[in-house]
């Protein structure tokens, strides 16, 4: 194996960009050097990320950091966008099953406060409009709406509700208070079927009863009657089906993807892109088809790394599950930088990255898909994943990022850190990463610092 | 076998017509007798109610997945032992929604079974119908009560409802110059009703007890319009009809509830009652403020049973600055 290959700093990417621009590379019409991010919309946070050389990852952030202005250029084309919040993967393969629709996760808002380093000071308008800092960072989403510089205002507003995390439910009721009509549909939480009662395999080796499938199916119906009444057009099963089957191409696609990352014995691509790239899964950033050739040259450049045995780590870096996605993304440089790899994650959205079922009706495929949301069911059936893709993994140690706020982390991380000490043995930590965590690096990186020394002399042992 | 309710909402006729004893889990005294040790963000209400799960190991706990804290208490309650005798109800929240009432529906149905398991008797119509008679009288009676009883010993008569399912009466306040107050919010335990005694030294009254174990609990209305309306029908109305809570969405039936009582009671100040890690409850603060146009104060339980002197002094000063 030869060294780890470097990642890049923003400058070191731009000039890598002239670079390659002088040697003829081609790129998407959203493409451009990295560093407009910068001086367009002041995305700080840039300067202080490290990432993956090679262009596929600049085509990720590319793709990542135009989605607000690919949404307006889409709504100017007559198409109509659909905000769908905290769902996490199964209404938005409803919309894009019709033509001329767009769906988006305003939820994603949580991340402008770190990309933009605070000076977008939606947080602290978050406060003023009563959502102050004890709920999670998605209330940077409430005034988002509200001024509407960062994405454009949904043509429909459609948020889960029932057995969902707090903050979300209470943000979006304000948000509702505001005067922003909301279609909520109900999620009941998830349990295991009782006796007598008929059972329904769901994605993730879960199930559920046939009961709450019916539920959820019935909401889904009403759901797609939105979705068709917004564009005059019947979201049938023909078009749900198209929809499902287009949205597995994408899901295999970042399956293969993450089995060739986690299970290769070093990185071939680091744990920031990996976070980026998961999150597609979830509503396509906007674009499916995009998605698709996105996540198809990553999945080419990690598997053309792993012949060639180039990795962003060394073989000697501890292997780590990662458990909740990270405020600030620049906790996964950090991960990297005190010798851990990334072999596994479940940054709470595990049924979008699970194939929907084909083999049933489509509304019914995509209930079940509903229902495996890691958060609406259980936390021991979470935590039983966890420690089944730990092991698939091979993972040395757990790290459970804690997200500042939000109701769920309060017992759930201990519930999982639990299990997995109990059926694995390894060592764990729990972290708590803020929007801009820079005041906590020192914190943070003597926690994981910690751990990964932990899981070092494990092997010893 | 008593049967320990985490909300209003349960049935606590359905308990009863199955032979068992429902209890409110506030009410009991071993509820909130001593403080807990607990993690950051932990809903010290959901941590007593897993304590008391594991306890109380006799009786069986019904908890609700109308909270984050709650829905995950009950997990963590599992991982305590309590497999056998703890059940989680979803109450569902689009009440909006057709489906709704029927996950509702068979969310009874559910407890019900769960009912037989710890040794309930099958219901009978009869049985179930007298039980929806007997209640719904009491609570008309303390509905009519509430307006002008005298705020501690009104909790006290509910408190007294919920445990054992009789009716005492709530003695009226005393006229005086107060300042006319509603507490609205998740549970105040008997622990908290100290509080009410600081408000009222300082000068205030609370006229609405709108908390989730005062008279907004009191809300669902098990009414026979005909002979032969089928019991479990009445109460599966009766009760889906009459959540009036944060958690729903949309939560528009709080504020069509809150309105008319806020503005006939002359209330003119309104304390929410909230405990750490409830976003449910905080997040409504502003919504509150500019629904009713009124002052709002926000007073956080403690983790320890009893007034501690941080909440007595921010209820006089709420007080003081009102009269």
């Amino acid at each position: 194996m030869s060294g780890a290959l470097a990642k890049l700093s923003l400058g070191e990417w731009d000039d890598r960009y002239a670079q390659l621009k002088r040697n003829g590379f081609r790129e998407p019409d959203y493409g451009g050097p990295l560093g407009r991010h910068l001086a367009r919309e002041r995305d700080f946070r840039l300067q202080s990320l490290r990432f993956d050389s090679s262009p596929a990852a600049l085509r990720l952030w590319n793709f990542l950091l135009t989605e607000n202005q690919r949404l307006r250029q889409a709504r100017a084309k007559g198409d109509k966008i659909v905000g769908t919040m905290k769902d996490l993967g199964t209404v938005p393969v409803m919309a894009y099953s019709l033509p001329g629709v767009r769906a988006f996760y305003p939820d994603g808002a949580w991340w402008t406060p770190c990309l933009m380093e605070g000076s977008d000071r939606l947080l602290q308008q978050a406060e003023s409009m009563g959502i102050d800092a004890s709920f999670c960072p998605v209330r940077a989403m409430l005034p988002a709406f509200q001024n509407g510089e960062h994405f454009p205002r949904p043509d429909l507003l459609i948020c889960s509700s029932g057995a969902v995390c707090d903050d979300f439910s209470a943000i979006a009721q304000r948000l509702e208070h505001f005067g922003h009509a909301i279609l909520w549909w109900e999620m009941p939480r998830r349990r295991p079927p009782g006796l007598g009662e008929i059972s329904c395999a769901l994605p993730g080796k879960l199930a559920a009863p046939k009961i709450q499938v019916d539920c959820v199916r019935t909401e889904l119906q009403r759901l797609a009657e939105a979705l068709g009444g917004l564009v005059g057009q019947t979201l049938d099963d023909d078009r749900l089906a198209e929809g499902i089957h287009a949205a597995n191409r994408v899901r295999r696609v970042l399956g293969s993807l993450r089995r060739t990352v986690y299970f290769a014995p070093a990185a071939p691509l680091p744990a920031l892109e990996m976070l980026v790239t998961e999150m597609l899964a979830i509503h396509f950033c906007s674009d499916r088809e995009e998605t698709l050739a996105v996540s198809e040259e990553l999945l080419a450049e990690a598997q053309a790394r792993v012949a060639k045995r180039q990795f962003v780590t060394t073989s000697s870096t501890v292997r780590i599950y990662w458990v909740n996605p990270v405020a600030d993304l620049r906790a996964m440089n950090l991960l990297e930088d005190l010798g851990g790899r990334l072999c596994g994650s479940d940054y709470m959205f595990t049924h979008a990255l699970d194939l929907i079922p084909e083999d049933v009706p489509p509304l019914d495929a995509l209930a079940r898909t509903a229902l495996a949301d890691p958060m609406v069911g259980p936390t021991s059936e979470r935590a039983a994943r966890i420690v089944r893709d730990c092991r698939a993994g091979r993972a040395e140690a757990l790290v459970i990022s804690r997200i500042p706020g939000a109701s769920h982390c309060a017992r759930e991380g201990e519930i999982i850190r639990e299990t997995v000490r109990q059926e694995l043995g390894i060592p764990t930590v729990e972290i708590e990463v803020a929007s801009v965590c820079d005041a906590l690096l020192p914190t943070l990186g003597t926690r994981l610092q910690a751990l990964v020394e932990t899981a070092r002399a494990r092997r010893k042992v | 076998m008593e049967v320990f309710l985490t909300s209003p909402w349960i049935p606590a006729e359905w308990i009863r017509a199955h032979g068992l004893e429902p209890r409110a889990i506030w009410s009991a005294p071993q509820f909130w007798s001593r403080t807990f040790p607990l993690s950051a963000g932990v809903c010290a209400f959901a941590e007593a109610a897993v304590k008391f799960s594991g306890v109380r190991s006799d009786a069986a706990v019904v908890f609700t997945t109308t909270c984050d804290q709650l829905r995950r208490g009950f997990d963590a309650s599992l991982l305590n032992g309590g497999g056998r005798t703890n059940f989680l109800f979803n109450l569902p929240v689009v009440w909006q929604s057709p489906i709704a009432k029927e996950l509702y529906r068979s969310e009874l149905d559910r407890l019900g079974q769960f009912l037989l398991e710890l040794g309930g008797h099958p219901v009978t119509p009869e049985g179930l119908r007298r039980e929806l008679l007997r209640y719904a009288e009491i609570r008309k009676r303390l509905r009519a009560a509430a307006p002008s009883s005298s705020a501690r010993q009104f909790a006290e008569a509910v408190a007294s409802f919920q445990w054992e399912g009789a009716f005492s009466s709530a003695p009226a306040a005393a006229p005086g110059k107060t300042v006319s107050l509603a507490i609205v919010g998740g549970p105040f335990c008997s622990a908290h009703w100290p509080l009410l005694e600081v408000l009222e030294a300082a000068g205030g009254r609370v006229v609405l007890n709108a908390t989730e174990s005062g008279e907004r609990s009191l809300c669902p209305s098990c009414e026979f319009a005909a002979d032969n309306d089928e019991p479990f029908e009445v109460l599966l109305n009766g009760y889906f009809g009459g959540i009036v809570d944060v958690f729903p969405r949309p939560n528009t039936r709080l504020y069509t509830w809150l309105r008319p009582r806020l503005r006939s009671r002359e209330v003119r100040g309104i304390v929410l009652w909230h405990f750490t890690g409830c976003d449910l409850w905080r997040a409504e603060a502003p919504s509150l403020r500019e629904a009713f146009g009124l002052p709002v104060l926000l007073l956080e339980a403690e983790e320890a049973p009893g007034a501690s002197p941080r909440a007595v002094n921010r209820l006089q000063a709420f007080v003081e600055t009102l009269k």
